[in-house]
Formats: C-alpha cells, structure tokens, sequence
C-alpha cells in the first residue's frame, strides 16, 4: 500500500503535485473515524485541489464529490491532490489546528514537504524514499508513458491507454485535458494528478 | 473476469483498458466464419477489474464471477476495491509508515524495505517473490505480520509459498518487513543481486524514522550503498493520536 510512492518523474516536475494521504490505525483508532474522516474532508475541501477520493467511493473522475463526502467508513483512506506547496502549508497549519488525531502523510518533493512541516510547525516524523526500479526494466513501457501511470500506484492506470489517448490527441479527437480526465478515471482513490497528466500528455503529443 | 461471448460485439474499445494487455481482439473473418469478438488471456489476466469499471463495452459483455481459490489471490492482490481478509485495508499493502507514530511499527534503528514485485505495470507471478524471501530472511529480515503476501508463505524458514498460490498472477505483491540498521548494506547488497535474478521488476521501498535532530539515516545507509533516495517521496507528519511513545 505504498501507492502514491514511486511517481516516475525529474525532480523539477513536481511542483504541481502534492498528494495527501490520511487514515486511521487499523485495529487501534479506526473504529468510529469515519466521522473524523468526513471532518477533514471538509476542511481540505476548502482548499485549492485538482483531485480526491477514497478507494471504497472513488475519485472525482469516477465518482462525483457528494459521494465521496457521504461515503466515509472506519476503514477509508482519505485522499487529496494539492496543485502547490503554498497550499500544502495552508492544509497543514488547519488540519494541526484542527487536531483530529488521523496521521497524515504528504507525498511531494521532499524539500517542499520538510518547508511546509517547518513552516507549519509539523515534524518528518517518518520518510518513504523510492530506491527506483530494478530487475527486468527493459519490460516496462518508456518513460514518458510511465510517468504518467505511475500516479495510479494501484498499477490500474494502462500503458497502452495512454499510448491510445495520445493517438486520440495527436488525430485532433480529443484535448489533453479530456484525455487526462480519462486517464484519471481508472484511479480508484483519487491520487491521479489530471494536471500534470495533462502536461505530461502535451510533452507526448 | 471473462467476455460473454454470446455479447460482444467485438469493438475493441476495452483492449487498452487492461494494465497486462489481457484482452485479445479478433477481426471478423469472413472466409472462417467468425465474427469479431475479444476475449480474456485467463492465465494472464490479474483480476484487477479495470475492464469492468471502464464502462466502454456498450453491450455490458464483461462478467465478473465470484473468485474461487486460489485464483481470488489475484483479485486480492490486484484489485483494490476489495480488501485482504488478513489486512482490513484496501489492497495488496499495509498501513507501513502512513501510521507509524501512532502504531510504532517503525522505529530507531531499524530500516523498513519493501520490494514491490511486478510494479510498474509489468505483474508477476507470486512465486517470483520467493527469490526474495530465500535471500532476505537469512539476514533476520522481519518479516510484516500483516502483510497478505507473508500470509501465503508456507515454509517461515525458506519463505516457501503455499504451492497453490505460486502460479498465481498479480498486478503487484509486496515483499515487506524490518532490519537493523547495521545490515542495510548486506541488504542492499542482496536486493541489487536479486534485480538480477528475477524474471520481472520490482519498485523499492525504503522507509525510516526521522531522528530527533532531524537526521534520517536510512537516507545516509541507502546512499552508502549505492542508491539514490528519491527526491519525492512520503512524509508521516506525526498528526495521528494517541502517539506511540505515550502507550509504550
């Protein structure tokens, strides 16, 4: 359940993708944190965001913002996509005074993170680094295609869909903001950045 | 997962949905006598139900069965709407570091690795992982409780899996637990060898606690073996209650 690690990528192209994780301990503090959950949606919600979800209900690519807000269990993890470091400060000074006792993890250049903690007055309690990919790399799919499917950490975003989309893109059917929505959709948790995707998309085109 | 037949009107629209490329398409062949039509590769599809949930197919032709053992392995594994019965959370993985400070599970002094076998997008077989386990659990690597694919191991001493489980092929299966700080460089060293014997990739996880002066020192032991820590990657930061050191 590493899954938002290991998004593919040069370090310079993550300044639009901050990616909140939060959740309760199962088995210590996860029953009844569906109400808590359903707090802290509302206050990230508040805040500049390109995606959410949760596993259980969906994203906004494949669900709809209502049903996540009303679908939250004990067991949910609660997801957001923040376009900014700004805006990872502004989450983080609201949920440490909101203090609603989930643990929360940011996935994001680890520079920006450890500013945002300092200037929030948060500590790195414990890092996740990528040690990359090994073993028979020549089977994976280029990079240009990986950095896109790798922000679906569940593995359900396909390479040949986007390859497919590009197609669809370069033939004038689609814009690389639609193609990106679509490539969002197969994201059961929200974690897909349709942003960069489509960045990344026109890089591709 | 399976196409009925007696359904699809074989328009392909479903292929590039498949993370494994598991859908074959067939044109219409006249001369034969066959129409176009898809159908599922069985043994290489990983149950992982993108297909399904894509909702391309006009003639709703995808059929979702229930699973029987152990090929609901690989819906476990692959899918993550469902949840391992051994885990309580959504998919292949554990909770790990998201709730280290108020589970404790990593701490000073110890090194937290997981190898993400058949990630990104290639899949592999579960007994693929058992390279790993033969290699790792003779340096006293700690093995995650948790974890479902721990829960398949048959022989604790030789991380042998259940015989059943091994052809069993997943999206993804996380080889998962702890070691010491002092053998990080044996263990780095035993997970570069074993890029070289295996038969698919696997991602790797190295996860740590922050010390209290702000060190973090399996930065410093991934460095020293070799590997270049990633320059994005996850932050716990230290929200969840009641902290663990209170109840310790």
């Amino acid at each position: 359940m590493t899954h938002t690690l290991h998004r593919k990528g040069e370090a310079h192209d993550f300044g639009d993708d901050h990616v909140l994780l939060a959740m309760a301990a199962t088995g210590i503090t996860h029953k009844g944190s569906a109400e808590t959950k359903r707090k802290m949606f509302e206050i990230l919600a508040k805040h500049p965001h390109v995606n959410c979800g949760d596993v259980k209900t969906g994203s906004l690519f494949n669900s709809d913002f209502e049903s996540i807000r009303a679908g939250f269990q004990d067991t949910s993890v609660l997801h957001f996509v923040f376009p900014d470091k700004e805006t990872v400060v502004r989450v983080l000074e609201d949920l440490k005074a909101a203090d609603l006792g989930l643990s929360v993890v940011i996935t994001g250049l680890f520079d920006d993170t450890q500013a945002a903690c300092q200037k929030s007055g948060l500590p790195m309690h414990t890092v996740e680094y990528s040690g990359g990919i090994l073993g028979k790399t020549e089977r994976l799919a280029p990079n240009g295609v990986l950095e896109i499917t790798t922000m679906c950490g569940h593995g359900l975003v396909a390479a040949n869909l986007v390859l497919e989309l590009v197609k669809q893109v370069r033939a004038r059917r689609k814009t690389c903001a639609a193609a990106a929505a679509e490539l969002a959709a197969p994201c059961l948790c929200g974690i897909f950045n349709p942003k960069r995707a489509e960045r990344l998309l026109a890089k591709l085109v | 997962m399976i196409i009925a037949q007696d359904r699809c009107q074989g328009c392909a629209k479903c292929v590039p949905y498949c993370p494994v490329d598991a859908i074959i398409s067939f044109k219409r062949d006249k001369a034969k006598g066959i129409a176009a039509h898809a159908i599922i590769n069985s043994d290489e599809c990983v149950e992982c139900g993108a297909c399904y949930r894509a909702k391309v197919c006009e003639t709703d032709a995808f059929v979702r069965d229930v699973l029987p053992y152990p090929r609901v392995l690989r819906q476990l594994f692959s899918d993550p709407w469902f949840s391992h019965p051994g885990t309580d959370i959504p998919g292949r993985g554990t909770e790990e570091m998201k709730t280290n400070e108020v589970t404790g599970r990593f701490w000073d002094g110890y090194i937290g690795i997981g190898l993400e076998f058949g990630r990104p997008g290639v899949g592999c077989r579960l007994k693929e992982t058992e390279r790993a386990f033969q290699r790792l659990l003779p340096l006293g690597f700690v093995l995650e409780p948790k974890n479902p694919l721990t829960q398949l191991i048959a022989d604790p001493k030789t991380g042998a899996l259940k015989p059943e489980a091994r052809e069993e092929k997943v999206l993804s299966a996380i080889v998962e637990g702890i070691v010491p700080l002092d053998k990080a460089a044996h263990a780095f060293e035993i997970i570069k060898e074993l890029a070289n014997e295996i038969d698919t990739v696997f991602s790797l996880d190295v996860i740590g606690k922050v010390a209290r002066d702000g060190n973090i020192p399996v930065r410093e032991a991934m460095r020293a073996a070799g590997f270049t820590p990633s320059a994005a990657g996850k932050t716990n930061v230290g929200l969840g209650r009641p902290l663990f050191e209170k109840h310790e």
